[in-house]
């Protein structure tokens, strides 16, 4: 065999063994292999940065607050929506947490229940808007994001709330404390991702999210209502935003309004690198998990090869194009 | 040409769907205008007319999809409808193949056939392993069976045929007791609309009660008990096909289409 007929034959052997893999994973497998080859060129370019566990832990410690957010970015996007007003009601519900913090005497799961029902009801008014009301999700949700963060900022006052004596709360250790190296957040955001991978995966109305991003009308004809699908997915990030802010708040022990600033590009490209395309109706947990790591470690990754902190923002470019690339080649579909 | 409405039953039964007095507009245009029909169980009608003529409206105000204007009454086996949609209709067993074919084509085949309706557990989780079972046993049932695609595919995979057979699986799973299609054979290879036009008489045998609607009036003429013709949104012949030959019916569409045939 020349050495022509042996590459052809690996070629195809390569070609086969793309397509065992099957459609649904296809993203996944591909966010993962993008993370993988740029953790390897990290390691070789500073091999006792990403060899320590140091920086693992480091990245952990904000990787969570990516995740969580992006959970609920999937849900709105599958559903055909998308939803920018997000990081304007992580402060909002921040807000709500420390507000009643402060005036219940330290009662955490209060404060909590407040949060996410202000986060809930951001998300139904978002829903409310678009679905209802029929305005385009992208314009509603960016104006929705001016007018809270204005709202937090005329509630707020300016103020920054210290928490500094709750730092030894046994609540604050179970939830961004550390079991072992890993923070603890990063196994609540594990949890929260297995949880809504299920409902995104398995259940009925994960089913339905999709259906109501691919064609609404064929849901409507089946009769799925689709208008309360939409405003649930909303709901879902309000709820994520939620907690997001709490578990920010817990981790810096400060809450000010300007919280949720720097987040929205962070999580977006979590969002798509992870494999999830804008057009709806496709989408993957798995993937966001793995995109949203991918952005992170790349955000710590330029400074730990010794690259001046403006190249973040190149380097943030150059993932998201290509991997937008690789499942655009991977997946046989155009990621829109 | 005047036509007298033989509004008798074909079968000696009582009407499973009861339409009076339906109208639906759009603005200031009548898509449908004081429709009075009834569909019994175990027959085929064909419901025919030029562009325009309102069937699919009509199509989409039997399963649910449109409301009518008030004033309308729908009645299922004698009882009157409230706040009806497509999900009340399907409860009822009313399933429609829509023109369009209204599938998820990003989905899989079994998400398709049990759209609206899954199998779920208390928590609402989908019966998955249960749900691409039966889909697996409908598709072979009715003749769509492949090498190439199983139930866990997506629709988008699928040829034109195999995706009205997904269509059509999905509307008799589910104990239907009226199946409306609309265009089932639109942009159908010969041999695919021979299958539809024997699956047709199949679930007849089977006592489903069949509404077919079609612009190709020998294969309305070739299912049919009964002919239901409309014209600018009202119906101008309802009667039984009895002797009436293919080439009457089509003289009959013509005439409805001059505006000769009144009701």
């Amino acid at each position: 065999m020349t050495a022509t007929e042996t590459l052809a034959t690996a070629v195809a052997t390569a070609k086969k063994r793309t397509l065992i893999i099957p459609e649904k994973l296809r993203p996944v497998v591909g966010a993962a292999a993008f993370f993988v080859i740029m953790m390897v060129i990290f390691v070789i370019a500073s091999p006792r940065v990403f060899l320590d566990v140091g920086i693992f832990s480091a990245v952990f410690l904000s990787l969570p607050i990516y995740v969580v957010l992006g959970l609920g970015l999937v849900f709105v996007t599958v559903a055909g929506e998308s939803d920018l007003s997000f990081p304007s009601v992580v402060p909002l519900c921040g807000l709500a947490y420390s507000a009643t913090f402060k005036a219940l005497d330290q009662n955490f799961f209060v404060a909590l229940f407040a949060a996410v029902v202000v986060g809930i009801a951001c998300g139904w008014l978002n829903g409310f808007l678009v679905t209802r009301l029929g305005s385009s999700s992208l314009i509603t949700t960016l104006g929705m994001n001016f007018a809270l963060i204005g709202l937090t900022h005329v509630l707020n006052r300016g103020e920054i709330r210290q928490f500094g004596e709750y730092d030894n709360s046994k609540i604050r250790h179970a939830i961004v404390g550390s079991w072992g190296p890993v923070p603890s957040q990063m196994f609540w955001a594990a949890g929260i991702a297995i949880f809504l991978g299920l409902i995104f995966h398995r259940h009925k109305y994960g089913i339905h999210a999709h259906i109501a991003g691919d064609n609404p009308e064929a849901g409507r004809a089946m009769g799925i209502n689709i208008e309360r699908t939409k405003t649930i997915a909303f709901v879902i990030v309000g709820v994520c935003s939620a907690i997001a802010a709490v578990i920010l708040i817990l981790l810096n022990s400060t809450y000010y309004a300007t919280m949720g600033e720097g987040l929205l590009l962070i999580v977006l490209a979590g969002v798509f690198v992870g494999g999830t395309p804008v057009g709806g109706g496709r989408g993957t947990i798995g993937g966001l998990v793995i995109g949203a790591a991918t952005v992170v470690f790349m955000q710590t990754g330029v400074i730990a090869i010794g690259l001046d902190g403006y190249y973040t923002s190149l380097g943030f470019g150059v993932v998201i194009v290509l991997s937008l690339l690789g499942h655009r080649r991977f997946s046989g579909r155009l990621t829109k | 040409m005047m036509i007298a409405l033989d509004t008798t039953s074909p079968v000696d039964l009582d009407p499973f769907v009861e339409l009076t007095n339906i109208s639906k507009s759009f603005g200031r245009v009548y898509a449908l205008e004081g429709i009075n029909l009834k569909f019994f169980p175990g027959e085929i009608v064909s419901l025919v007319g030029d562009n325009g003529a309102g069937k699919s409206t009509l199509t989409k105000i039997i399963s649910g999809v449109e409301r009518p204007d008030s004033g309308g009454r729908i009645t299922i086996d004698g009882h009157e409808t409230r706040g009806w949609s497509a999900s009340k209709a399907r409860n009822l067993g009313i399933e429609t193949v829509h023109q369009s074919r209204a599938l998820s084509e990003q989905q899989t085949i079994y998400d398709n056939v049990f759209m609206g309706r899954e199998r779920t557990n208390a928590l609402g989780f989908v019966k998955r392993k249960e749900e691409i079972a039966e889909t697996e046993a409908l598709l072979r049932r009715i003749g769509y069976t492949s090498k190439v695609w199983t139930p866990t595919s997506t629709v988008n995979k699928l040829s034109g045929g195999e995706r009205q057979g997904v269509a059509i699986a999905r509307a008799i799973l589910f104990n239907s007791r009226l199946v409306l299609l609309d265009e089932p054979t639109t942009a159908m290879a010969l041999s695919e609309v021979a299958e539809v036009m024997d699956f047709i008489l199949d679930l007849k045998m089977h006592g489903k009660s069949l509404v077919f609607i079609s612009h190709n009036p020998w294969d309305a003429h070739a299912v049919a008990d009964r002919f239901v013709v409309l014209d600018r949104g009202r119906v101008v012949f309802d009667g039984p096909k009895g002797t009436m030959s293919s080439d009457e019916f089509v003289r009959l569409l013509k005439d409805s289409a001059r505006g000769k045939v009144q009701q």
